[in-house]
């Protein structure tokens, strides 16, 4: 059965995915957290607001928040993007156009509210919920499941993946954070 | 300021670009639509991005960039209908308060490359005053210009976030005439090449 994971895990990785993109430099701001507010990583949300080395930006849209991503790429700053599944679903052109046809390396960390845990995602009764995997396949976008603190680690991997291939890639936070 | 009753010819995108180009110095540049072809045209090779691919996307394209390069001066050419597709940039850039950050809008009130069908409100519709009450640090319309000559000097040297409504014609080119130049990833590999 999936686990929530604690926030607190989540922003230790987040640091030293950073830190390692930096190649160690020390920098103010580490790295740039891009946010489209997602009620299934509220907690991870109030733990930023507090942390100083990450700067946190709240987007508008989700469209926003992959040209900025854009622009921090260019300018050689770092940075995660934090949606919902229904952000993911309002910006794939955003996505197509930035990070697959322009080469963008973005990595996503994408909520899916209201997924059932007793459930596979593909199988939920939330259209929402059960089209964000099949979407991310028809777009080639690299993806893995977090389903509890064991799977931690998929975060690193996957922003290096959208590093190395230059393109997007994500992240999906199966059960809301605590 | 003109006297009533006055018509005022609408400025030409390319004088303004020429304008620009001129005294932009390091400063990097973000067109997008209408205002691409043309500046390909005045800085081929320079510290220039097109919003291409993503319409909509050059104000959040050049937050990006001002977050980014502090201390490097950001401006992004919109456009009215391009700004439309993401009107709460206006937002997200007021919040974000980027004092290197020059917002110029090219206003003609219309969609150019796709036929110069009206953009919604048209002409009327007031991005000085939407920039004002999302935050930005200051906003204003230049209507002609012999006024943008003036101002430009102190444009481009002010505090962020400031957006310049500039009230145009219609430009030569679009990027369907023009054809669309190169590849936006094409572009940010070089403009990140010249950053490092």
């Amino acid at each position: 059965m999936p686990e929530s994971v604690p926030a607190s895990l989540i922003l230790d990785a987040y640091k030293e995915i950073f830190r390692e993109a930096r190649g160690g430099r020390p920098t103010e701001p580490l790295g740039w957290i891009l946010s489209v507010p997602d009620t299934h990583q509220k907690s991870v949300l109030a733990a930023l607001d507090k942390e100083r080395a990450l700067r946190t930006l709240t987007c508008a849209t989700e469209d926003e928040a992959n040209a900025i991503a854009a622009g921090l790429f260019i300018g050689g700053e770092p940075c995660i993007v934090m949606i919902q599944h229904a952000g993911l679903y309002a910006s794939i052109n955003t996505l197509r156009g930035v990070a697959i046809d322009g080469k963008v390396p973005i990595f996503y960390m994408i909520g899916l509210l209201q997924r059932e845990r007793d459930k596979d995602p593909r199988e939920s009764r939330h259209s929402m919920v059960r089209w964000c995997e099949p979407l991310l396949d028809t777009f080639s976008v690299p993806h893995a499941r977090m389903e509890g603190p064991d799977d931690v680690h998929l975060i690193a991997k996957y922003f290096k993946l959208s590093r190395e291939r230059r393109g997007p890639a994500a992240v999906l936070v199966g059960l809301e954070t605590m | 300021m003109t006297a009533p009753g006055n018509v005022v010819t609408p400025m030409k995108p390319e004088e303004i670009l020429r304008l620009i180009a001129a005294a932009r110095d390091t400063a990097i540049c973000i067109p997008t639509m209408t205002t691409a072809p043309a500046w390909r045209d005045l800085a081929p090779d320079d510290l220039s991005v097109s919003c291409a691919g993503f319409m909509g996307g050059a104000s959040s394209l050049g937050l990006g960039l001002a977050l980014a390069n502090p201390r490097r001066r950001v401006i992004v050419f919109d456009g009215d209908g391009s700004l439309l597709m993401q009107l709460g940039s206006l937002a997200t850039i007021a919040g974000a308060r980027p004092r290197n950050l020059t917002h110029l809008l090219f206003k003609n009130g219309v969609y150019h490359t796709s036929g110069a069908q009206n953009i919604p409100g048209g002409f009327d519709v007031d991005f000085v005053l939407m920039a004002r009450g999302a935050g930005y640090r200051n906003a204003y319309a230049i209507h002609e210009i012999g006024e943008l000559k003036r101002r430009l000097p102190t444009m481009l040297g002010e505090e962020g976030p400031v957006l310049v409504e500039l009230h145009t014609g219609l430009s030569e080119k679009t990027p369907m005439t023009a054809g669309g130049g190169r590849p936006f990833a094409d572009q940010v590999d070089a403009l990140r090449r010249k950053l490092a």
